[in-house]
């Protein structure tokens, strides 16, 4: 063999340079290790080839080849061993998964967002001392009417168009001669509270309501409202004010101002329109709040003396006050939705936009 | 109400933009439905009128309420002369019923029927009222300005100088300026001349006095009728008229002779006629004065503020009350425009609206009693939707009422009797309250699978309603997946087991252990139908719910694909919650002894209830040393190696002590105990 074909420095690094290439190459654990024979391997390897040359090579060059082929088989072993660390490092284990595939959802349903709405609600006025209480959605016309100063023949019972029952429906405690409707609104929780307690009162009395409304895109004949009524000695307006700007920096943002446009309901004097200042554009004017800085809510007041003297309490003694905020209209405010029929469509695509 | 400004300025001397009017009117109390610029650099703005100010349907209540916003003073019309009243020999008045017509003032003018001048007509326009005849648009103008309105009869057309204020008779009619003929019954008020009803007192004048073109002699009417009574007629008539929206809120008892004079005076301005003298008025009993008494302890308590006293004065003042300051407050007369004040609280409303709401303090009103607990249904209802979400339902919310047709075949539930139907609906779609939760919720299901949607779990907690009352229910609908679909297999559709599963888990937050009993029901199909029925406490045996399939015809009508499989149920929640037997909160024990499995398979007729198996077991446990802690149900089978109408069941029974460890062999006697019976009772063969 020619003197510039022995193992040389050269050599070395051009093998080293090959098996890293090769091993870079492997497709698999096996292959790597083939790679490896080739180059380690007790027969037919590089490393075993050189071996052999020194019992052929001229004396003066043995010892040479000999440190060559022992330089060449550290190097090889050095980065086997550094492979083989590198690969254990890297290789997937006995039963691995694809963690990237989907888990297995467990089934969860989601509350209406009416319900969201109204849990909120609950949540604040309970934290405020206020009793949640409900009732029957068929009732009388006294409960409804005449109880809250809205006698027979009274203008204002225009106001809310009724529907009535076409046979009266038992149970109900008013005038068996009354007609049987459907409450048109939560007011009626008024009276059933103030008759079956006394005062101090402090309720809030969510549920829904019925009008003789078609269905379009603002109007539905079926909503909710959640009625507030708070009773007792030397309540005020102030103190209407003050519940009102507690409840409304809760539920929608705690920089809002109120607005108290008076109105007129036969069962509060004096009575207003609560209005908030727009949370979206701090009463600039933006869509939401149709350009006037303001968001109507719901009507409120103080609870007329007629109304107590109704329930037999002594309307010199007590004060009190009301209000009723449509629950919808929370939620298209809060959600924004345009179209009050989404609510009851149920379409799940809209249903599951919704907290659990 | 119209509020043209220019007429306004005629009683407010007030150079006021139309905005900051009607921005400062609706803060206290007048909402404005729009504004509009006229020529000559007039507006007009458009106020809602609460049904308790009739006052304000005229320009003058308006103005009244407008000075005071501003605090500039009223002007009163110096122009308009009084004319002097009693008896008139060309008029004679007979009120026969004084309750419904307190006050009747009528007046004889001799005129020339003709257009009226430029200027009314464009006022009149502006209001929004369109002109006719030089007399009927001064009462119209009349009643726009003060609010009262008024009637013209053409004298020649009556049966004599004569009006009688009667109710109708038995079976009278008239045809009303509409040339519709009316029938009027005896509880309706008419204006009468000695003959017939000429006119429906404050609803609508009759045809057949109307003023014309050649009327020369007229009698204007102004006249106070009882509200309730007006409102009656109206509705009960259909008809609804500019006259009858005032009287049946409450006109001006005061002013019907005012009217007459504005009128006389118009009449005269613009060339039309001469009102002759005297006015008839007849007011046989006049109204005493409204006196209302308010405290100045009271206004500060009711608003939560002192508001100073010539803030008070002013304000009730300006107003056009009579207000006399004492040591407590103010005695004060309210003005008989005002029918809305009739107590201390009006007049505190008064003081607040126009002194601010904005300027009261913002308070929190002190507690003086713990919170009384919730309705309890709340709680409950909470947890059946936190279960229900738990179960992958979601919440739907659906109308109470439905077509007629929808209920029908549901009504079954309602034992013979017929849903509640709606007296007035709006809607056929709604003329009907729901018997069942169920009709609704196959709706939405049927929507969502019209919209693509596959799988639909959908429930709701809502009234329904019987002849007898409302109860509160939980419905469910399923349909789809009874297991999700997922890459690694898994899917199946939904099964009765499914809902099934679901009730037993509500029961079960609920208190109430339930059990399914075969049941049929028009709307669900037969065979995979079951009445829930309690099944433990002293209701065993009540059904309060129903499972099943929806049958394909409900199916097919409500617009569902015909193959879906719908599962429903529906649970009285009423009824559940009453049923609970009170059970001891004390956690019981964890066993400290082991237990042991012992799984049987056996084969029996496939016609035999599992439920029967299970209490077969349970009644031979009773006789067994090793006590029997729990028996489930693991495997089914039918098929190969099983004879036709039998089953394969597979049965876990597991048996543990709380005092001591079993034995093998006690556990052997016990499990060949219970399998001797399942023999003897059901002939099972052991596989």
């Amino acid at each position: 063999m020619p003197a510039d074909l022995l193992p040389n420095a050269e050599s070395v690094a051009q093998h080293v340079a090959a098996f890293e290439r090769e091993l870079a190459a492997a497709a698999s654990p096996r292959d790597a290790q083939s790679i490896r024979d080739r180059y380690l391997g007790r027969k037919n390897s590089v490393t075993a080839s050189w071996m052999q040359l020194i019992a052929s090579a001229p004396p003066d060059q043995k010892k040479n080849i000999g440190r060559y082929a022992n330089e060449l088989k550290q190097a090889i072993e050095a980065r086997w061993t550094q492979y083989g660390e590198h690969a254990a490092a890297t290789a997937r284990p006995a039963g691995a998964v694809d963690v990237t595939l989907p888990g297995r959802l467990p089934a969860l349903g989601h509350r209406h967002p009416l319900t969201v709405v109204r849990d909120r609600l609950e949540e604040i006025f309970t934290r405020m001392g206020f009793t949640v209480v409900e009732g029957p959605e068929v009732e009388d016309e006294w409960h409804c009417f005449d109880a809250l100063n809205m006698p027979a023949e009274h203008p204002a019972r225009d106001m809310q168009d009724t529907l009535y029952l076409a046979t009266p429906m038992p149970g109900l405690d008013g005038d068996p001669r009354e007609r049987t409707l459907l409450r048109t609104h939560t007011s009626t929780m008024q009276i059933r509270y103030m008759q079956a307690h006394q005062p101090p009162i402090r309720i809030v009395a969510p549920g829904r309501v019925y009008r003789r409304d078609n269905l379009d895109l603002t109007h539905s004949p079926a909503f909710a409202q959640v009625e507030a009524l708070v009773v007792g000695e030397g309540i005020s307006l102030a103190d209407l004010k003050g519940t009102l700007l507690a409840f409304a920096r809760e539920m929608f943002s705690p920089n809002i101002r109120l607005r108290f446009r008076a109105s007129f309901f036969p069962y509060t004097e004096p009575s207003a329109e609560l209005d908030v200042s727009c949370w979206q554009c701090d009463g600039a004017g933006c869509a939401m709040c149709k350009k006037s800085g303001w968001i109507e809510l719901g009507g409120c007041g103080m609870v007329h003396p007629a109304v107590f003297e109704a329930v037999g309490y002594d309307a010199e003694r007590y004060t009190g006050f009301a209000w009723g905020i449509g629950i919808e209209r929370i939620a298209i405010l809060r959600y924004q939705v345009e179209d009050i029929r989404l609510f009851y469509e149920n379409d799940l695509r809209f249903l599951e936009q919704f907290p659990y | 109400m119209r509020l043209v400004l220019s007429w306004l300025r005629e009683f407010v001397d007030l150079d006021a933009p139309a905005e900051d009017i009607a921005e400062k009117l609706s803060i206290r109390g007048f909402e404005v439905a729009s504004m509009e610029a006229l020529d000559g650099g007039d507006a007009v703005i458009d106020f809602e009128i609460t049904a308790n100010r009739p006052d304000c349907l005229s320009v003058i209540g308006l103005a009244r309420e407008i000075a005071t916003t501003y605090s500039l003073p009223l002007r009163d019309r110096e122009q308009t002369p009084s004319l002097a009243s009693g008896r008139s020999d060309r008029l004679a008045i007979h009120l026969d019923d004084q309750e419904l017509c307190p006050r009747y003032a009528g007046a004889v003018a001799d005129v020339k029927i003709g257009p009226s001048p430029g200027w009314l007509t464009a006022r009149l326009h502006a209001a929004g009222v369109r002109p006719i005849s030089n007399i009927v648009d001064i009462t119209n103008y009349v009643n726009l300005e003060i609010g009262q309105p008024m009637h013209a009869f053409d004298l020649a057309k009556l049966a004599g100088p004569e009006i009688r204020v009667r109710r109708a008779k038995r079976g009278e009619s008239i045809v009303t300026l509409d040339d519709v003929e009316r029938k009027l019954d005896p509880d309706m008020l008419v204006i009468a001349d000695c003959d017939r009803a000429q006119a429906i007192a404050g609803v609508m004048g009759g045809a057949a006095s109307e003023v014309s073109a050649s009327s020369t002699v007229i009698v204007l009417e102004s006249a106070y009728f009882k509200p309730s009574s007006v409102r009656r007629t109206s509705k009960r008539l259909g008809l609804k008229t500019e006259a009858s929206a005032r009287f049946e809120r409450g006109a001006d008892i005061g002013a019907q002779v005012r009217a007459i004079e504005r009128a006389a005076a118009l009449i005269a301005q613009i060339g039309a006629g001469r009102i002759a003298v005297p006015v008839v008025d007849c007011y046989p009993q006049p109204r005493g004065p409204v006196r209302i008494v308010l405290r100045r302890t009271r206004l500060g308590q009711l608003l939560g503020a002192q508001v100073p006293d010539g803030d008070v004065e002013r304000i009730l003042r300006a107003l056009g009350l009579d207000v006399r300051a004492n040591a407590d407050g103010w005695e004060t007369v309210a003005p008989t425009f005002r029918v809305d004040l009739l107590r201390e609280a009006d007049l505190i409303e008064e003081v607040g609206r126009h002194y601010g709401f904005d300027r009261l303090d913002a308070t929190f009103p002190v507690a003086t009693a713990p919170a009384p607990a919730p309705d309890p249904r709340i709680a409950r209802d909470q947890v059946v939707r936190r279960v229900m979400t738990a179960a992958g339902a979601s919440e739907a919310i659906t109308f109470a009422f439905i077509e007629a047709k929808a209920a029908e075949p549901f009504a079954s539930v309602l034992g013979g009797a017929m849903p509640v139907a709606v007296a007035n609906p709006l809607s056929a779609k709604f003329d009907t309250l729901r018997p069942l939760l169920l009709p609704g919720l196959v709706d939405a299901v049927a929507h969502n699978r019209r919209h693509g949607r596959r799988d639909v779990r959908l429930f709701e907690i809502g009234t329904r309603f019987a002849p007898g009352g409302e109860t509160r229910a939980l419905g469910v609908a399923w349909t789809g997946n009874g297991a999700a679909e997922h890459w690694s297999g898994g899917a199946r559709d939904v099964d009765f087991f499914d809902v099934k599963g679901v009730v037993e888990r509500v029961c079960d937050a609920l208190g109430v252990g339930v059990r399914c009993e075969p049941a049929s029901q028009p709307f669900l199909v037969a065979g995979q139908t079951a009445s829930i029925v309690v099944d433990d406490g002293p209701a065993r045996g009540e059904a309060i719910g129903l499972i099943g399939q929806v049958s394909p015809a409900i199916a097919d009508a409500r617009g569902l694909p015909r193959h879906d499989r719908v599962f429903v149920v529906e649970l009285n929640l009423d009824r559940l919650a009453a049923v609970r037997a009170p059970a001891s909160d004390a956690a019981r024990p964890i066993p400290r002894y082991p237990f042991v499995v012992r799984d049987v398979s056996i084969v029996v007729a496939d016609s035999l209830p599992a439920e029967i198996i299970r209490g077969t077991i349970h009644g031979a446990a009773r006789a067994v040393p090793s006590p029997l802690a729990a028996i489930s149900f693991f495997d089914r089978y039918q098929g190969k190696g099983v004879p036709e109408g039998a089953v394969s069941l597979s049965i876990r029974l597991t048996f543990q002590s709380s005092e001591r460890t079993l034995t093998d062999a006690e556990v052997q006697q016990s499990f060949e105990t219970i399998l001797g019976a399942l023999v003897r009772e059901h002939g099972a063969v052991q596989r």
